[in-house]
């Protein structure tokens, strides 16, 4: 019995030094973050001094969490966020990087206890969707007269960003001259035959929004013949890759030399992680998909959401981020020749799509495809 | 006080003799398991039923319907990569506990140490370094073809094949334990009469050996095909969408979510249909030999040649055991980004192990799986011991029920057990106090506690059940109440069963992935999300060095559990 007892204290022992342990490493975060709130309000009062009540609190609590969720590629996100936490030093970001659907899926499922304060990229369906169900804070940010329709949503609730070709991507140490295709067509080829690789579809908005507007470029009222239009791409698929990580590093490994993506995580990827990509501009033009920002309803900290929003339209901010992380500014006012060299010589074709359509019909035909297309051909 | 007390009021009945008092302990048990395991289901399985508000059998039509067959190919799969799972596990771990039991050969020792190494694997990081070595871009493959200038690369891991390798691999425990077990106490003096009545060795092994070591092969194979059935982790690595766990996980991300519920109803009715059949199996299996015989003796493998076979067989055998656990620690020190084409990485650092010790951000999701595994098994211990204690030792009605309820989380895969709490908990309820809990910090600490329940219960109840009565009644026979003697003397009799049982639970929520992938909130990621966003954003070395925490942390435990379930020979499962 004795002995019995002897385990349990050595049980609550090494218990205890967990606890220790966690509570020790807790401690020292309190204590980073009590300073930097400490310089915070410091900051503060210099601006606001009325807001004693709100400052003190702050002293005692740590800087506020402004919440992420987002599609952008994590480069993006290293970049983005020690400027922003510079510029609003009484914020401390936090990303949780996802799917475009994944993140839709993840506000939907919080509609009644939001976790998220902001949703940073994604399509124009999921925000169509998104608004619909009524999962969307209105804001109307201090551009919107400048910001042409097209481009936002008439009730506030979502603004778009950047623009997002969607082509197609090759390898380039695989694939040149004359074996490169020239337009979507051109992918159904059987030469191509276990060629493409494809990001898994049903969580990427990216996936999602290609094959949409292949079935919509066919025939958007009879969603059959842009189903075997897909057949077609799904006989010559190779593979299904689990996240974009997995694309990438498959296409430079040689698994495959093409691909459907999206051009600023291609740009993204060449430039920055000097991998060998490429994309060609389809002759009968590309998807162009507005990526757009909104606040999440219910955020816990809109006043953070609001000061992000704030700053990454922040014509400085745009311009940086089109130049070192490939985004096309949907907002018009930027004059051209400010843009970087890459934009101003895009060969920027638009594929005609209704996107009410896509909007409506998107999660229908995706289903149909998983459950009928996939893996069949 | 006591003499006195018993020598006034001899007729005064024991606090746990009184009428009111099992309800006492009664009610808060049914309100669990009425709240966190039947409830959610009962959700789940109403969803299933729903369309736009309206009861139809829409759903099922469509699961069942012909015309697309994702739903019955995917519950094809998921039956038949448990079957060959079973299989293949089963030919693995019963072969090396043959090896290991019958045969004394150099090495034996060293290998045997190290049969139970997967046993330290969790689940998602077993999986990633499987692809790491095996996958088509994996090391091994690669390395081959670098070292024999090959065009292509000889051999890869992949599709359901991959899944049943990295299945064989996680799960051969399950047969190699008990069999060795079997084998060890088997009473070889009947093997020994057989041969001496002049059976071959073949019809001894088939008519002897076997049948006595049918119980524990049947037992492992329900085990290893409910677990395969359960599995997410390894179809979500090679990418098998059609499996049940995957579809449901599909669904909901397509917005789909009464189909979710469909598919999450129709893998709970098979899990529990195969918990069924496992216990009433489990009911009938005691019939062990009536004597024990002589002690078994082991082959001692004599010849040179041989010796040399078995010393490089262990060698080989032991580095393949390794080699995920070393390749983790490999990756982890690999600097982000840069391992892309080449056969290992390129770069290494060690500011991963320094940005988890000193950032906060990046030290969170250790606090955050240690917090709330911590809280889940608190809650597990309490709870087991109150419902051991009332089916061991309270007489009441619907004991059997309590029984067969707690042991239900068991056989529900992960992914239903985190479908079926949202369904439930996010809305407000009785049983959350009115509060919303989805998307909070408690929806994961529940998570695990209901998954973890059976676990700690069946331990916690082996220990009651293999302590005498006697002495709890002799200490209130002595005058103590029935508090003073539940501290004091049942308690700590049963203190070893519990602990180890609590420390399984715990290394099981360390590890834990696939309900935590579906409840956590960004404040409360927990280790295996943390491993698996930043495998998402390329950054491999952050997530190995995850991995190797997580895995010594596992280890660790682990072996404290096995040094208290030597000492008190209380086994947990």
């Amino acid at each position: 019995m004795k002995k019995m007892w002897n385990k349990i204290v050595m049980i609550l022992f090494a218990m205890t030094l967990l606890a220790i342990f966690t509570v020790g490493c807790s401690k020292k975060e309190d204590k980073t973050k009590s300073t930097d709130a400490n310089s915070t309000q410091s900051n503060e009062k210099k601006e606001e001094a009325g807001a004693g009540e709100e400052a003190k609190e702050k002293t005692t609590k740590e800087k506020t969490i402004v919440t992420v969720y987002t599609g952008r590629d994590s480069a993006v996100l290293e970049y983005i966020e020690p400027l922003f936490e510079e510029a609003h030093p009484e914020y401390d970001v936090e990303f949780l990087n996802m799917g475009a659907q994944e993140i839709l899926e993840r506000v939907r499922g919080e509609k009644e206890n939001p976790q998220g304060d902001f949703w940073w990229g994604g399509t124009q369906a999921a925000f169509e969707i998104a608004s619909s169900e009524d999962l969307l804070e209105v804001y109307r940010p201090s551009f919107a007269d400048s910001f042409p329709e097209e481009y936002k949503d008439a009730g506030d609730r979502w603004y778009g960003e950047i623009l997002l070709p969607e082509v197609i991507m090759y390898n380039t140490d695989m694939l040149t001259g004359d074996d490169i295709p020239k337009d979507w067509e051109d992918l159904l080829d059987a030469r191509y035959k276990d060629q493409i690789l494809i990001r898994n579809v049903l969580p990427s908005g990216t996936m999602r929004t290609i094959y949409s507007c292949m079935i919509a470029k066919e025939d958007a009222s009879n969603p059959e013949k842009g189903y075997e239009w897909l057949r077609k791409l799904d006989a010559n698929t190779k593979e299904y890759t689990q996240d974009p990580t997995n694309l990438y590093l498959k296409m430079t490994r040689q698994e495959g030399s093409l691909s459907l993506w999206n051009l600023q995580d291609i740009m993204i990827q060449k430039m920055t992680n000097n991998q060998p990509f490429g994309y060609v501009m389809p002759e009968s033009g590309a998807p162009i998909l507005v990526d757009a920002v909104a606040i999440v309803k219910g955020a816990k900290n809109l006043e953070g959401a609001k000061a992000f929003y704030e700053f990454i339209f922040n014509d400085k901010i745009r311009l940086d981020l089109a130049e070192n992380m490939f985004q096309i500014p949907a907002q018009a006012n930027i004059p051209k020749e400010q843009l970087p060299q890459w934009i101003q010589d895009l060969d920027l074709r638009a594929m005609e799509v209704n996107w009410k359509v896509i909007a409506e019909k998107e999660m229908e035909w995706m289903t149909y495809w998983d459950e009928n297309i996939k893996d069949k051909n | 006080m006591k003499k006195d007390n018993s020598s006034f009021s001899v007729t005064k009945l024991p606090i746990s003799a009184r009428p009111w008092f099992i309800y006492i302990i009664l009610a808060p048990i049914f309100f669990i398991l009425l709240g966190y395991v039947v409830y959610p289901l009962y959700r789940v399985f109403i969803d299933s039923f729903y369309v736009d508000g309206k009861f139809s059998l829409e759903l099922y039509k469509r699961f069942f319907s012909l015309s697309s067959m994702t739903n019955i190919q995917a519950t094809w799969n998921s039956l038949y990569i448990s079957v060959l799972s079973v299989i293949s596990c089963g030919i693995v771990g019963t072969a090396l506990a043959f090896l290991l039991e019958s045969y004394e050969f150099p090495g034996r020792k060293v290998l045997k140490a190290f049969a139970v190494i997967p046993m330290a694997l969790p689940s998602l990081i077993g999986a990633i370094s499987f692809d790491f070595l095996y996958g088509s871009t994996g090391i091994i493959p690669r390395g081959l073809k670098e070292i024999f200038g090959l065009a292509n690369v000889p051999f890869y891991l992949k599709g359901i094949a991959g899944v049943i390798v990295v299945h064989t691999f996680t799960m051969y425990t399950y047969f190699y334990l008990p069999i060795s077990a079997a084998l060890r106490n088997r009473d070889s003096s009947l093997e020994e009469a057989a041969l001496n009545l002049g059976a071959s060795k073949g019809q001894v092994f088939r008519r002897v050996t076997l049948p006595m070591l049918t119980p524990s092969l049947i037992a492992a194979s329900l085990l290893v095909f409910m677990i395969s059935m359960a599995s997410y982790t390894a179809p979500l690595i090679y990418g098998i969408d059609r499996t049940l766990t995957m579809q449901i996980v599909l669904s909901r991300t397509n917005g789909d979510l009464g189909m979710a519920s469909t598919q999450s109803t129709i893998l709970t009715v098979i899990s529990v249909a195969f918990l069924i059949i496992m216990r009433l199996y489990e009911g009938k299996r005691n019939y062990a030999s009536v004597s024990k015989g002589a002690a078994v003796h082991r082959k001692e493998v004599k010849s040179q040649f041989k010796k040399t076979l078995a010393i490089v067989a262990s060698i080989i055998v032991v580095i393949i055991l390794l080699l995920p656990i070393l390749t983790i620690i490999l990756i982890s020190f690999s600097e982000d980004g840069t391992w892309t084409y080449q056969v290992l990485p390129p770069k290494y650092t060690i500011t991963h192990y320094v940005e988890l010790f000193t950032n906060a951000k990046t030290w969170r999701p250790i606090k955050n799986s240690l917090i709330m595994s911590l809280i889940a098994t608190t809650g597990n211990v309490i709870f087991g011991v109150m419902v051991a204690y009332a089916v061991n030792r309270v007489k009441f009605k619907g004991k059997g029920i309590i029984d067969k309820l707690i042991m239900v989380p068991w056989a529900l895969p992960g992914t239903v057990v985190g479908i079926s709490l949202i369904a439930a908990f996010n809305v407000p309820s009785v049983f959350s106090f009115g509060k919303v809990i989805v998307a909070t910090f408690w929806i994961i600490p529940l998570a695990y506690f209901v998954r973890h329940l059976p676990l700690i219960y069946r331990s916690t109840y082996a220990a009651f059940s293999q302590t005498d009565t006697s002495c709890e009644e002799a200490a209130r026979g002595l005058g103590a109440n029935w508090w003073y003697s539940f501290c004091r003397v049942v308690l700590p009799m049963v203190a070893g069963g519990i602990a180890s049982g609590a420390i399984l639970g715990f290394v099981q929520g360390i590890g834990e992935f696939v309900a935590s992938i579906l409840l956590y909130t960004p404040r409360s990621v927990p280790i295996s999300v943390a491993i698996y966003q930043k495998m998402y954003s390329f950054n491999f070395g952050t997530a190995c060095a995850y991995g190797v925490l997580q895995i010594v942390l596992v280890a660790i435990l682990l072996l404290i559990s096995e040094k208290l379930k030597g000492d008190s020979k209380i086994s947990a499962i």
